[in-house]
């Protein structure tokens, strides 16, 4: 009795070391657990899919800084690669001012795998203040929120960017963001001036969207490192991508913390059940 | 005075911009664009405002000699190294230094920032471990939930038994939905009767001083 009633008592450096242990053996050792993607990643995936190539550019917003990279920097790199492989053109931009360097490590590590050219099919649009007003700001006139992109160039100069005005003129909005600016893409891009508004977000904050997914605000949704490694396995497997899945990996790892601290809730529980009856019988 | 100029300001523009919606003209379309371009000015002062405040923290600190001071002066070499190297890098001819700037950031300030956010896994594992208690019939259905949800994030989910996705999936879209609306609903009535509160001058805690 007393063997179950330590389970609620295991010390906390042990629950450290055996963390690390499943995060670190699963990054090292290569597991390559089988991905099946969900729903809302597939009809995100789907959207750009369809998109003709050498079309009018959409947008992604990136925003979010260092802290939530292992999750959504292979979003972005993963729907980077989706555009460029079909010559869908991009234009990428950050509400965040930890943004632009991240967008700058994507976009100089995917481009060069597809000879993507800059200024022909994608611009990097940079950094810009004010959150809200940005996004309906480009409502009105993209050049009005962003005159010049990340190095200071005219957009005017861009003969990609020759038809683009406003929303009317992009066919999708994806956000992929750590924050709730998504929710602002929804209300201000998508209710008020009806641009198709995708995101991708870190899984703690998935709960937040799903009813923007059945009323039908948002065209699709990737849930974290998970949506990410399913935007990756769907690459890989249309033949877009052949980059080593890093999401894929880090999904390993995730996998089996899950299983551990699962284990370690069974095993506090029976301490605790066990302690609950200990001292109902005294 | 120097109350009723903010407050007339907000409740002329507030009510201003409320009709300006509904108004497609010409006029009201261009005065809305310049006042985005205004809020876009304005949002940039925040930066300002926030540098100006971490300098002068970082600064009374070192004056007043207050516990752990010498770790101001990396704080404030780091502000003034990365600004210097961000905005001369945009010079032509000093392209240098812009990648020096890159690489700082992306070497040096984006692994601690990550680093300083992993360590929350392992703080959330033990205290999963000692919080999740099947202590009440409400505890027990979160725990099986909760229990649900992990699995069917993990591809292992899938391969234990192929509808548990489908399971976690009817959690997120149905309970975990219905709360979430719910939420929203507030938060979204307690938006407007704010707005409003606000715009009549009700509300002037955004005044400062506790809206005496």
């Amino acid at each position: 009795m007393k063997i179950l009633e330590k389970m609620s008592s295991i010390d906390r450096r042990v629950i450290f070391l055996l963390v690390a242990l499943a995060v670190i053996i699963p990054l090292v050792a290569n597991i390559g657990l089988p991905s099946r993607p969900g729903k809302y990643t597939i009809e995100m995936y789907g959207f750009i899919d369809r998109l003709p190539a050498k079309s009018q550019p959409l947008l992604i917003d990136a925003t979010y800084s260092p802290s939530m990279m292992p999750e959504l920097q292979p979003m972005l790199k993963a729907i980077l690669r989706h555009c460029f492989a079909r010559k869908v053109r991009v234009m990428l931009m950050t509400l965040d001012p930890n943004g632009p360097a991240l967008c700058e490590a994507a976009l100089r590590e995917v481009a060069p795998e597809y000879n993507a050219v800059y200024g022909e099919d994608y611009v990097f649009l940079g950094f810009k203040p004010g959150s809200s007003a940005v996004i309906m700001a480009i409502g009105e006139n993209v050049r009005q929120a962003f005159p010049a992109d990340n190095y200071g160039k005219p957009l005017s100069e861009f003969p990609m960017m020759a038809d683009v005005r406003n929303y009317a003129d992009i066919p999708l909005v994806v956000s992929i963001a750590g924050s709730a600016i998504t929710q602002g893409w929804v209300i201000y891009a998508g209710t008020r001036y009806h641009a198709s508004v995708g995101a991708g977000c870190t899984a703690v904050s998935t709960a937040d969207y799903y009813p923007f997914l059945q009323s039908g605000q948002l065209v699709g949704l990737l849930n974290g490192m998970k949506g990410a490694s399913e935007y990756e396995w769907l690459n890989q497997r249309n033949g877009y991508s052949t980059a080593r899945r890093e999401a894929g990996k880090g999904m390993d790892a995730v996998s089996i913390v899950h299983l551990l601290l699962m284990l370690f809730i069974v095993l506090g529980n029976i301490g605790y059940l066990a302690g609950r009856r200990a001292a109902q019988k005294q | 005075m120097r109350r009723q100029i903010p407050l007339m300001l907000v409740l002329v523009l507030g009510i201003f911009f409320f009709i300006q919606f509904f108004v497609p003209s010409r006029l009201s379309t261009n005065i809305y664009q310049v006042s985005l371009q205004w809020l876009i000015l304005i949002s940039a002062f925040a930066i300002v405002l926030a540098i100006g405040s971490l300098v002068n923290h970082h600064l009374l600190k070192i004056k007043r000699r207050r516990e752990h001071w010498p770790y101001s002066y990396a704080t404030l070499a780091g502000l003034v190294v990365m600004s210097l190297l961000g905005i001369l890098g945009r010079f032509p001819g000093l392209g240098l230094l812009d990648e020096i700037y890159y690489r700082l950031y992306l070497f040096v300030q984006a692994p601690m920032d990550a680093a300083m956010f992993a360590i929350l896994a392992f703080y959330m594992a033990s205290a999963s471990y000692r919080a999740f208690r099947a202590r009440s019939k409400e505890a027990l259905l979160l725990l099986v939930s909760g229990f649900f949800i992990m699995l069917g994030v993990i591809p292992l989910g899938a391969l234990i038994w192929d509808r548990i996705p489908d399971i976690a999936e009817w959690i997120m879209m149905v309970p975990n939905m219905a709360a979430k609306r719910g939420i929203l609903f507030g938060v979204g009535l307690g938006i407007t009767a704010t707005s409003l509160k606000i715009i009549l001058g009700i509300e002037r805690s955004w005044l400062g001083g506790g809206g005496k």
